[in-house]
C-alpha cells in the first residue's frame, strides 16, 4: 500500500532462510542429552513409587509427555487458524510453528510408553485396575457405563484415531508448505486454505477428547466439559510462546533477521496475552461452576488441590500464570520488544509446565478421600523437572532436526512480501 | 478578499499532498523544523504517521488501565457491602464474602468502564463532541476522505509564522496551500430547526399529557393490565384456601429443622444455660431432647424438657416458697430474710441432690457497660414491676396484692438472698429460671431475647453485689466522692434527727403548755 521503502524478498537460497550453524551444532547434544534426561528422570520416578504413590513414575512421564504433545499440537492449532483466516502477517514465522507440527510423528512414538501403562493395572490410569470400583464402593451400574468408555482396548483404537488426526493434518500442511518453496506454486496455498475449515473441527474433537481421555480420566470419577478448552487454551498459549521464543533465538543467531520485525513479535504478544486472558478466563470458569454447584464427585478434584503443596500451587497458578504475565504484558511497549516478548514467552513455558503439573501429579496419589497429594520429596520433584527437562530437549533436538533439513521461512509463500511489509500502527 | 481575510481569526494553515509519500516527506520536515501543533489527514490509516510528525503517544492507555481498576474494585466493594454487610443473605451455603463468586462481576464491571474509560477518554482528548471544524470551510477539505492527503500547522505554534510556514510547506512540495480562517458561515440556528425542536416537545408531551388526564378523570371501562399476572399474582395470602394441598391450607408449617434467619447464631450452653459438655457425660438422653427441642423444633421434646425442668425445681422450690413467705417484702424484709436464709442454708449447700443439671457458671457473654444497660432496661421493663426497682421483691404488683389481701397471691422472692447469689444459684440456673419461669412466676423465653436474658442475669449479678457492697468494692477513683456523699448523707441524717428531736421537744412543751391552758380555761 504505502510506496516508500518498498521491502524485498531474498532469494530462496539466501542463508538468512538456513539454519544457523551455531544451532545446527547443538543438535546431537540436545537429542542425546534429553534422552539421558527423560531416561533418568523416569527411573527416578519409578524409585519414588512406593506405597503412597503407586503411580508416579508413570505420572511424571505423562507429565512430560503432556507438556511436549500440548505445545506441538498448540503449533498445529497455529498453522490451521492462520490458513483457516488467510493471514498475511504470520508467514514469516509459520514456518517455525510448522517445524514444531510436524514434531508429532516422534510424539505419537513417545506416546508408547504410555499405551504401555495398560498393561499394569492401574499404574497410570485407575480405571485399569479392575478392583478399582469394588475398592472404592462404587456404583456398579455407574461404574459399568463409565467402563464402556474407559477400557483398555477402545482408549487405545481412540489414541490412534487422534494421532491418525493429527499427523494426517501435520503432514498434509508440512508437505504443502515445503513443496511450495521449491514450486512457489499459488495452488498449494488455496489448497491448504480449503481444508482449514474442516481441518480446525476435526483438530477441536480430537484436542477435546484426547484431553478427556489422557489428563481427565485420571480421576475417572471426576468430569468437567470444560477440560478440553481448558487443556486447549494452555496449548496455544503455550505453543504462541514457543513460537516467539524460537524465532528469538533464530534471530540472535543470525538467521531471518529482516524478515521477522518487531511488528511480527507486536502481534505473537498480542495472542500471548490475549490467551493468557483466555486460559484463565477459562480456568475460572471451570472452577467457578464446580465451586457453586459444589457437588461432591465434582468438587473432590479441586478439593485434593488445595490441600498441602497443591494447595499453594493453585493459588501459585492464579498470581503466576495469569496475574504476573497479564500485567507484564499488558502494555504495547512491552509487546513491541522482542527481547522482553522472548522473556515473557520463556516465562509462559515455565508456568505451562506447571500448569501440566497440576493436572496430573495430584492424581500419582492413592484415590482415598482425606489423603492428601504430596509431590513425592525431593527426589520426586527432582524426577519430574528432569523428565520434562529431558522431553524440552529432545524436541529441540527434534527440531533443530527438522529446521535444519529445511529453509525456516516459507520462501515462495504469495503472502511472504505483505508479512514483511507488516506493519501495525 | 485578502483584506476580509487579514481581518478574520487565522487558525492555522493548511497544504494539500496527493500522495503518502509526499505527505509523509513534508511531515517530517515540519516535525524537523520543530513545528509540535500539527495534524494530518488522510483517507486511510498511513502506518508510520504518528512517527513522521512526532506525535507523543497519548495517554488513553493508562485511562483506560485507571478505569478497569476502578471497575474492579467498585465491583468487588460493592458486593462485598451488599453481601457481606447490608444484606446478609445466605445463597447456597456459600460465606457472606466469597471472592469466586463475585469474579465475573467484577471482570464485567473491569470490562465496561474499562470500554467507558477508552470510549469517553478518546473523546476528552480529542476535545469531542465538537460540530464544526475551521478547517471545513474549504471546500478542497472534502477530498481528504478520498484521495487526498492534508497536512496543518496550528497558527498556536510557538514558531508558527505565516509567511514562513508557507514557504515551508510549498517547499515540501505542496501545489495547494491555504490559511484555515475562522468560518464566516451565519451561525444563526436555521428556522426549520426551531420547528422541528418544537415539534419534537410538544410530542413529547403527549404521552405525559395523556397520563395527567387519566389520572383526574373518570372511566368506566377497566384498568388495563399490562402484565396482568403481575398484578393478580397466584401467590396465595396467609390463611387462604388451596386445593394444592391435602389438608387445604396455603400456608405451610416449617419444615422441621427449619432455622429462621438471625436464629441459632447461639450455641445450645447459651440458650439452655447449661454446660452441654458436661451434661453430655452425665446425661446424654436429656443431651438429645435438648437438641431436639432447641435445635430442631420438636415440641415433644419441647413439652418434656419443661417437665424435666419444673420436676427438678419442686422440691428445691418448695423450700425457697417458704424462704419467700416468710420473707416480707419491703426494707423491713431484710432483717426477716437473713435468718429464713440461715434456716435454708443446710438444704441449699448440698443442691446437688436435688438439681444434678450442670449448670453453666459464669455468663457467656462479655460483660461491658452496654451489656449492663440493657439488663438494667430489660429488668426494669419485665421483672421490677413484681421484684421491685432494687429486687427485693416489692414491687407495684406485689404491694397492690399485698394491700388487697389476695390470699393465692405468692410473693416474689427478693433476688437479694443469699441462695440466689451465683455460688449457691448458678448464672446458668438463674437464666434458665428466666426462660421457663418459676411457680407463679411465667417463662419469659417468648417474650426476650436471649442476649437480653443473659443481660438481666448479669444486672441482677450487679443488683445483687450492690446490697452487700463494702467501700473497698468502690474503684479508687470514685471513692473518695463516695465518702463524701456518705458524709454529707450521715450530716444530713443526723441534722434531721436533731430537728425531729428537737421539734418534738417543742410539740411536747406546746403540749404541755396546751394542756396548761386547757386547764387553765
Amino acid at each position: 500500500m504505502s510506496e516508500h521503502a518498498l521491502p524485498t524478498v531474498k532469494p530462496a537460497d539466501d542463508p538468512a532462510f538456513q539454519l544457523p550453524h551455531s544451532l545446527a551444532g547443538l543438535q546431537l547434544p540436545l537429542l542425546g542429552g534429553g534422552i539421558i534426561a527423560l531416561l533418568i528422570g523416569v527411573v527416578l520416578a519409578f524409585m519414588v513409587s512406593d506405597d503412597p504413590m503407586p503411580r508416579f513414575g508413570f505420572s511424571a512421564y505423562l507429565t512430560a509427555y503432556l507438556y511436549g504433545l500440548t505445545i506441538v499440537l498448540g503449533c498445529l492449532f497455529f498453522v490451521l487458524i492462520q490458513h483457516l483466516v488467510r493471514a498475511g502477517w504470520s508467514v514469516v514465522v509459520r514456518r517455525v510453528a510448522e517445524c514444531m507440527m510436524i514434531l508429532i510423528v516422534p510424539m505419537a512414538v513417545l506416546f508408547l510408553p504410555i499405551l504401555f501403562s495398560l498393561f499394569f493395572d492401574g499404574k497410570l490410569f485407575v480405571w485399569t485396575d479392575p478392583n478399582f470400583a469394588a475398592e472404592h464402593g462404587l456404583n456398579d451400574e455407574m461404574w459399568s457405563m463409565k467402563k464402556v468408555f474407559l477400557n483398555g482396548p477402545f482408549f487405545a483404537v481412540r489414541a490412534v484415531i487422534y494421532f491418525v488426526i493429527w499427523i494426517g493434518l501435520a503432514v498434509f500442511y508440512w508437505r504443502g508448505s515445503v513443496r511450495q518453496d521449491e514450486t512457489g506454486e499459488r495452488a498449494a496455498t488455496d489448497r491448504m486454505q480449503a481444508f482449514s475449515g474442516p481441518a480446525v473441527i476435526l483438530f477441536a474433537l480430537s484436542v477435546s477428547f484426547a484431553a478427556f481421555d489422557w489428563g481427565m480420566s485420571l480421576a475417572p470419577m471426576w468430569f468437567s466439559t470444560m477440560f478440553g478448552v481448558y487443556i486447549f487454551a494452555g496449548s496455544v498459549l503455550a505453543a504462541h510462546c514457543a513460537i516467539t521464543l524460537v524465532t528469538y533465538i533464530l534471530q540472535r543467531n543470525g538467521a531471518i533477521k529482516d524478515e521477522v520485525t518487531v511488528e511480527h513479535y507486536h502481534d505473537l504478544g498480542k495472542y500471548i496475552f490475549g490467551f493468557i486472558v483466555f486460559w484463565a478466563y477459562i480456568s475460572f470458569s471451570q472452577y467457578l461452576l464446580i465451586w457453586y454447584a459444589n457437588i461432591p464427585e465434582e468438587t473432590e478434584w479441586f478439593f485434593s488441590r488445595q490441600q498441602g503443596a497443591f494447595g499453594y500451587l493453585s493459588l501459585g497458578l492464579v498470581f503466576f500464570h495469569w496475574m504476573i504475565p497479564f500485567l507484564g504484558t499488558l502494555s504495547r511497549h512491552v509487546r513491541r520488544k522482542p527481547g522482553l516478548m522472548a522473556f515473557w514467552a520463556g516465562y509462559i513455558l515455565v508456568m505451562h509446565f506447571v500448569d501440566i503439573y497440576w493436572i496430573v501429579m495430584p492424581e500419582a496419589r492413592h484415590l482415598e478421600y482425606g489423603v492428601i497429594p504430596t509431590m513425592g520429596g525431593p527426589l520426586g520433584i527432582l524426577a519430574s523437572l528432569l523428565c520434562t527437562v529431558g522431553m524440552i530437549a529432545l524436541v529441540t533436538g527434534l527440531l533443530l532436526r527438522v529446521a535444519g533439513g529445511n529453509r525456516i521461512v516459507p520462501v515462495r509463500d504469495p503472502r511472504l512480501l505483505e508479512s514483511i511489509a507488516f506493519e501495525n500502527i | 478578499m485578502s483584506e476580509t481575510k487579514t481581518e478574520t481569526t487565522v487558525h492555522g494553515m493548511m497544504a494539500e499532498f496527493t500522495s503518502v509519500d509526499s505527505l509523509l516527506t513534508a511531515c517530517r520536515r515540519i516535525r524537523d523544523a520543530g513545528y509540535t501543533r500539527t495534524d494530518a489527514f488522510t483517507p486511510f490509516p498511513v502506518h508510520g504517521i504518528d512517527k513522521a510528525l512526532g506525535i507523543k503517544p497519548t495517554a488513553l492507555p493508562w485511562i483506560v488501565l485507571i478505569a478497569g481498576m476502578c471497575g474492579t474494585s467498585i465491583a468487588l466493594m460493592m458486593q462485598i457491602w451488599m453481601n457481606g454487610i447490608d444484606y446478609k443473605y445466605i445463597i447456597s451455603g456459600k460465606p457472606f464474602i466469597s471472592l469466586p463468586a463475585f469474579i465475573p462481576v467484577a471482570f464485567e464491571l473491569t470490562i465496561l468502564l474499562a470500554s467507558f474509560g477508552a470510549f469517553f477518554g478518546m473523546w476528552a482528548l480529542n476535545g469531542l463532541p465538537k460540530f464544526s471544524n475551521p478547517i471545513f470551510t474549504d471546500p478542497r477539505f472534502d477530498r481528504a476522505t478520498d484521495d487526498r492527503f492534508f497536512l496543518y500547522i496550528d497558527a498556536k505554534d510557538e514558531r508558527y509564522d505565516s509567511v514562513g510556514v508557507r514557504s515551508l510547506l510549498a517547499d515540501t512540495g505542496s501545489d495547494y496551500i491555504n490559511e484555515v480562517v475562522e468560518d464566516e458561515s451565519p451561525k444563526d440556528v436555521p428556522k426549520p430547526i426551531y420547528l422541528i425542536w418544537g415539534l419534537s416537545i410538544a410530542a413529547s408531551l403527549v404521552p405525559l399529557i395523556c397520563i395527567l388526564t387519566m389520572r383526574v378523570t373518570n372511566s368506566s371501562s377497566p384498568r388495563f393490565h399490562i402484565f396482568y399476572d403481575m398484578d393478580f399474582s397466584p401467590s396465595k395470602d396467609a390463611q387462604q384456601v388451596t386445593s394444592l394441598f391435602v389438608d387445604n391450607r396455603a400456608m405451610r408449617a416449617d419444615v422441621p429443622g427449619t432455622v429462621a434467619r438471625g436464629q441459632l447464631e447461639d450455641s445450645l450452653d447459651v440458650l439452655t444455660g447449661i454446660d452441654i459438655d458436661a451434661l453430655t457425660a452425665s446425661n446424654p438422653p436429656r443431651v438429645e431432647r435438648l437438641v431436639r427441642a432447641y435445635l430442631q423444633d420438636d415440641k415433644d421434646a419441647q413439652a418434656a424438657e419443661d417437665a424435666e425442668a419444673a420436676s427438678a425445681e419442686t422440691p428445691a422450690a418448695d423450700a425457697t416458697a417458704e424462704a419467700d413467705a416468710t420473707a416480707e417484702s419491703g426494707d423491713k424484709a431484710d432483717a426477716d430474710a437473713a435468718p429464713a436464709d440461715d434456716a435454708e442454708t443446710p438444704a441449699a449447700a448440698e443442691p446437688s441432690v436435688m438439681d444434678t443439671t450442670p449448670w453453666l457458671k459464669a455468663n457467656p457473654l462479655d460483660i461491658d457497660a452496654e451489656l449492663m444497660a440493657n439488663g438494667q432496661k430489660n429488668f426494669q421493663i419485665y421483672c421490677s414491676v413484681c421484684h421491685g426497682m432494687n429486687g427485693r421483691g416489692n414491687g407495684l404488683v406485689n404491694r397492690r396484692a399485698q394491700e388487697k389481701m389476695f390470699d393465692t397471691w405468692v410473693p416474689p422472692s427478693s433476688l437479694i438472698q443469699d441462695t440466689l447469689y451465683s455460688d449457691k444459684y448458678p448464672d446458668g440456673k438463674l437464666f434458665s429460671t428466666i426462660s421457663k419461669g418459676i411457680r407463679k412466676m411465667p417463662g419469659y423465653a417468648s417474650q426476650i431475647r436471649v442476649k437480653d436474658r443473659w443481660a438481666i442475669v448479669a444486672y441482677v449479678r450487679a443488683l445483687q453485689k450492690s446490697q452487700k457492697a463494702s467501700l473497698s468494692d468502690v474503684p479508687q477513683a470514685k471513692k473518695t466522692a463516695v465518702e463524701k456523699a456518705v458524709a454529707v448523707a450521715k450530716a444530713e441524717l443526723k441534722r434531721q434527727a436533731e430537728a425531729a428531736e428537737k421539734s418534738a421537744a417543742e410539740q411536747s412543751e406546746e403540749k404541755q403548755g396546751g394542756e396548761q391552758d386547757a386547764q387553765q380555761k
